[in-house]
C-alpha cells in the first residue's frame, strides 16, 4: 500500500456569496482515522466533497499522495457514504452493494461477508423501498466498504442507524479500515463516536470553515475497543465537547 | 363486477347510438352499429388488407421515430452542449404539419409504403423525445454523486442509472406514441398512397358513403385506442407509478438576452436551409420534384404566386385561429368547471386521457359528416384536436397547486372560487401555455387535414391541387409557409407565455 496522504492546501470554496471554507490547509496521515466534528451547515460534507473530486475548491489544491482526487477516484481508491443512502431503487440489497465493486472496477466477491458485517441478512434480496431508513444506510455503508478504497470517506454513516446496531458497527468497522491502513474522514454529531472511533478529532467552526481544535486521541494501542468510561477517553471527550460549544 | 358494469355502459351506449342513427336516417349524418356491423361483414377482406397495410406502417413508423427520438435525447444527455441545437432542430421538425410533408415525401419517395413511415416516425418522434429526456435528466444528485466518487463519467452514468431511471417516463412517451403513429400512417395515405384505411376513408368521403366512412373510423380509433391500451398494459407491468410530464419542451431560457436567443434562432433556422439544400444535392435527387431554397425564393418573388399563396393561407388561418382558441378555451375551462366538482373530476380524468389518445383525425371524417365542409366543420375539427390534450394538461396543471396554499386558503375559510382564483389558476397556466404551445403545429395539422379532405378552400386545398398537377414550387412553398407559421405562431405563444407567466404565477413557478 502507497503511503497517501491527504494534504489539503490553502483551500477556499465558496457558494455564491457565502464563503463556506477559507484557506483551510490539513493533512490527513495515511492510514488514520479523523473524525470531523462542527456545527451543522458548517462545511463538513462540503470538506468531504472537495476530498471525494466531487467539487473543486476555488483556489488552493487537494492531493492524495501524487495525485488529485478525481486520478485517485479513477482508479477506484475511493470511496464515500453520503448522508442521504443514494441507494438505485431497482436494484436488490445484494447489487447495490455491489455496485460498489463493480463502479470501482473490482472483483465482487466480498458481498455476502458484508452483508453479514452490516446485519443485513435475510435481506439481500429485497428492494431498498422494502428497508428502513437505518438498514438502507447500513447497505449504502457495506456499499462503500466493498471496493476495499485507500481512502474512505463517510458522512454521518450512523445517523439513523438505532443504537444497538450503532454500537456493533462501532465495533466492527474499525478493526475493518484499520487491517487495510485505510485513510478513513469520519463525519460525525456525536462526540463519543468520534473519539471512540478515530486516531484524531477535528473540530470545525462555521462560516467559514476553519479547524478550531486538533485533537488526537491515542487510545488505540491494542486493537479493542477504548473504555468509554476509562478516565483518559472521558477527558477526550470533553476537550472536544468544549471546543463544539466555543465553535457555536 | 367491473367487467359487468362495462358491458351494461357498452350496451346502453350501442342502443342510444343506433337509436340517433334511426332517427336521423333522412339526413346522412350517423351510421348506428348494425349499419356498421353489415359493411364491415360485407367489406370484410377489403377492411383487413387495408388494416394491415395501415397498421404495419404505423408500426414500423412507430419504431423508426421512437428509435431516432431515443437516440437524440441519448445524444443530448452525453453531449450536454448541444442541447439548445438539438432541441430546436427536433422543435423546428415538428411545426412541419405532417399533411404538408406528405406531399413532398410522396413525390420524394415514389409509390410505396415509404411517406406513411415517414410521417408516422414524425408523429412520435417529438413527444417521445420529450419524455424521454425529462426522464434521463430525472435522476437525483445523489446518484450522479455516487457515479462520481468512483471518477465514472456521463457513459457510465448514462447506463447504470439514467438509462433505468427513465423508464416509466419512456413508457409514458410510448404510449402517447401509439396512437400518434396511427394517425402519422393514415395521413400519409391521405396524401396519395393506393392502399390502406387512409385512402378508403378518402374514397368514402369523396362518394358520401356514410356507412362507409363511420366504419373506416371505428376500425381506425379502435386500432389506435387497441395500441394505446397495449402499451398502457405493458407500461403498468414494468412501471406501477405513472409519472405526470407535460408534453412540451423548456420555454426558451429566460436568462437569455433576447438578442442571444434571436441570433441562436437564426443561426438554427440557417442550418435548416443547409441541411435542405445539402440534403437535395448529396442525394442527387431531381430538381423538377426536388426543388431547394433558391427555387422557392424565386418563386415567391413573383407577386402572382406570392398573392395566390396569401390568399390560400389567408383563408387557412380563418379557420384555424378560431378553432385554436375555441379548443384551448373549452379545455381550459372545462378544467376549471370540474376543479369546482373534485370528484366529478377525479371520474373524468381516465376518459380525458383515454380519449386523448383518440387520434382524432381519423374521427375527422365524421365531423365533417355532422357540421358540413365549411366553417363550422373545419373549426370543430381544430377544436377536438387541441380540446383533449388541454383538457388533461389543466386538470394536471389544476392538480399541483402545492397543498399546503391550498391548506392555507383553508384554514382561512376561504371559498372554493377564491381558492381557484388565487392559487389553483395561476398553478394551472403553465400547464395551458404548454399545451397552446404544443397546440400550434396540431391546430396547422387539423386545418390543413380538414381542407384537404373536405373544404375546397386554403392552403391544404392549394396543396392538394398543386400536388395532382405536379406544380411542385407551389407545393414546395406552401409547405414552407406553413412551417413559417408555425414556427412564428409557437414562438408568439412563448412570448405571450412569458409576459402572463411573468405577471401572474411567478412565485409558483418558483
Ligand atoms: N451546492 C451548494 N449550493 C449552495 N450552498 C451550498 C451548497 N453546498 C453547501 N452549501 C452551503 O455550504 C454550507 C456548508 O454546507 P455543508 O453541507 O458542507 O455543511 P455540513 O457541515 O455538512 O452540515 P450538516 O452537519 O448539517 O450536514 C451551508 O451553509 C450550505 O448552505
Ligand atoms: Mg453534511
Amino acid at each position: 500500500m502507497t503511503r497517501a496522504d491527504i494534504h489539503c492546501d490553502n483551500i477556499q470554496k465558496s457558494f455564491g456569496a457565502v464563503e463556506t471554507v477559507s484557506q483551510l490547509s490539513i493533512v490527513f496521515k495515511s492510514g488514520q482515522t479523523t473524525a470531523l466534528v462542527g456545527p451543522s451547515g458548517c462545511g463538513k460534507s462540503t470538506i468531504l466533497r472537495m476530498i471525494a473530486g466531487l467539487e473543486t475548491p476555488d483556489t488552493g489544491s487537494i492531493r492524495i499522495g501524487q495525485e488529485t482526487p478525481r486520478q485517485v477516484a479513477r482508479r477506484g481508491g475511493l470511496s464515500m457514504a453520503f448522508q442521504d443512502p443514494s441507494l438505485l431503487p431497482w436494484r436488490s440489497v445484494r447489487s447495490n452493494i455491489a455496485l460498489g465493486a463493480e463502479l470501482a472496477r473490482k472483483p465482487v466477491d466480498r458481498v455476502d461477508e458484508l452483508i453479514d458485517l452490516v446485519g443485513l441478512v435475510g435481506f439481500s434480496d429485497h428492494r431498498p423501498a422494502e428497508l428502513s431508513g437505518g438498514m438502507r444506510q447500513r447497505a449504502a455503508i457495506a456499499r462503500s466498504l466493498i471496493s476495499a478504497p485507500d481512502v474512505l470517506l463517510l458522512d454521518e454513516p450512523f445517523g439513523a442507524v438505532d443504537a444497538i446496531t450503532r454500537r456493533r458497527l462501532n465495533r466492527d468497522l474499525p478493526p475493518l479500515w484499520r487491517e487495510r491502513k485505510t485513510t478513513t474522514l469520519l463525519v460525525t454529531h456525536s462526540v463519543e463516536e468520534a473519539v471512540l472511533l478515530s486516531d484524531r478529532v477535528i473540530v470545525l467552526c462555521p462560516r467559514p470553515a476553519r479547524v478550531l481544535a486538533d485533537i488526537p486521541v491515542d487510545l488505540h494501542h491494542n486493537r479493542a475497543l477504548p473504555e468509554t468510561n476509562a478516565p483518559a477517553f472521558r477527558d477526550l471527550a470533553m476537550r472536544v465537547l468544549t471546543a463544539l460549544e466555543e465553535a457555536a | 363486477m367491473a367487467v359487468g358494469r362495462f358491458i351494461v355502459t357498452a350496451v346502453v351506449f350501442a342502443l342510444v347510438w343506433e337509436f340517433l342513427a334511426r332517427a336521423q336516417t333522412g339526413s346522412m349524418i350517423i351510421s348506428g352499429p348494425v349499419a356498421i356491423a353489415e359493411y364491415l361483414t360485407n367489406n370484410s377482406g377489403l377492411i383487413v388488407r387495408a388494416a394491415t397495410e395501415t397498421t404495419t406502417n404505423a408500426v414500423l413508423g412507430f419504431l423508426w421515430g421512437n428509435l431516432a427520438a431515443m437516440m437524440l435525447a441519448v445524444i443530448v444527455t452525453l453531449l450536454p452542449r448541444s442541447e439548445w441545437t438539438i432541441s430546436t432542430l427536433a422543435l423546428l421538425v415538428f411545426c412541419i404539419p405532417l399533411i404538408a410533408s406528405g406531399p413532398i415525401l410522396r413525390v420524394l419517395f415514389g409509390p410505396g409504403p415509404g411517406p406513411q413511415i415517414t410521417l408516422a416516425a414524425l408523429a412520435v418522434y417529438y413527444t417521445t423525445f420529450l419524455a424521454f429526456l425529462v426522464g434521463l435528466k430525472a435522476v437525483s444528485q445523489n446518484w450522479t454523486d455516487l457515479m462520481g466518487v468512483y471518477g465514472r463519467g456521463r457513459v457510465a452514468t448514462l447506463f447504470t442509472v439514467r438509462l433505468r431511471a427513465s423508464v416509466p417516463y419512456l413508457f409514458v412517451g410510448l404510449q402517447i406514441a401509439a396512437p400518434a403513429a396511427f394517425l402519422g400512417a393514415m395521413i400519409g395515405e391521405f396524401t396519395g398512397a393506393e392502399r390502406g384505411l387512409g385512402v378508403l376513408t378518402l374514397r368514402a368521403m369523396r362518394g358520401l358513403q356514410t356507412d362507409a366512412t363511420w366504419s373506416l373510423a371505428c376500425v381506425s380509433a379502435g386500432i389506435a385506442m387497441l395500441g394505446y391500451g397495449c402499451l398502457g398494459a405493458l407500461r403498468r407491468k414494468f412501471t406501477p407509478h405513472a409519472p405526470v410530464i407535460l408534453f412540451s419542451p423548456k420555454r426558451l431560457d429566460l436568462g437569455r438576452s433576447i438578442t442571444i436567443q434571436l441570433i441562436g434562432f437564426v443561426s438554427v433556422v440557417g442550418l435548416v436551409f443547409v441541411l435542405w439544400q445539402g440534403a437535395m444535392d448529396a442525394f442527387g435527387l431531381n430538381p423538377f420534384f426536388a426543388k431547394r431554397p433558391g427555387d422557392i425564393f424565386r418563386f415567391l418573388s413573383e407577386p402572382a404566386h406570392l398573392n395566390t399563396l396569401l390568399a390560400a393561407l389567408g383563408a387557412t388561418l380563418a379557420y384555424a385561429v378560431p378553432g385554436y382558441l375555441a379548443g384551448l378555451g373549452l379545455g381550459a375551462g372545462l378544467a376549471i368547471l370540474l376543479m369546482l366538482w373534485p370528484p366529478v373530476a377525479r371520474a373524468t380524468m381516465p376518459i380525458a386521457i383515454a380519449l386523448r389518445a383518440v387520434p382524432i383525425i381519423t374521427t375527422a371524417p365524421l365531423l365533417v359528416l355532422a357540421f358540413g365542409r365549411g366553417f363550422t366543420g373545419t373549426v370543430a375539427i381544430v377544436a377536438v384536436m387541441i380540446f383533449f390534450p388541454t383538457l388533461v394538461a389543466c386538470l394536471q396543471g389544476l392538480r399541483q397547486t402545492p397543498a399546503q396554499i391550498v391548506d392555507l386558503f383553508e384554514s382561512y375559510g376561504a371559498s372554493r372560487f377564491q381558492l381557484l382564483r388565487s392559487a389553483q389558476i395561476p398553478a394551472m397556466l403553465p400547464a395551458l401555455f404548454a399545451s397552446a404551445r404544443m397546440a400550434v403545429p396540431a391546430a396547422l395539422l387539423a386545418v390543413t387535414t380538414a381542407e384537404w379532405l373536405a373544404t375546397g378552400r386554403g392552403i391544404g386545398v392549394l396543396m392538394a391541387l398543386t400536388s395532382s398537377t405536379s406544380d411542385y414550387n407551389m407545393l414546395w412553398s406552401c409547405v414552407v409557409v406553413l412551417c413559417l407559421v408555425a414556427v412564428v405562431s409557437y414562438a408568439f405563444v412563448a412570448w405571450c407565455e412569458k409576459k402572463v407567466l411573468g405577471i401572474y404565477a411567478n412565485e409558483q413557478l418558483a
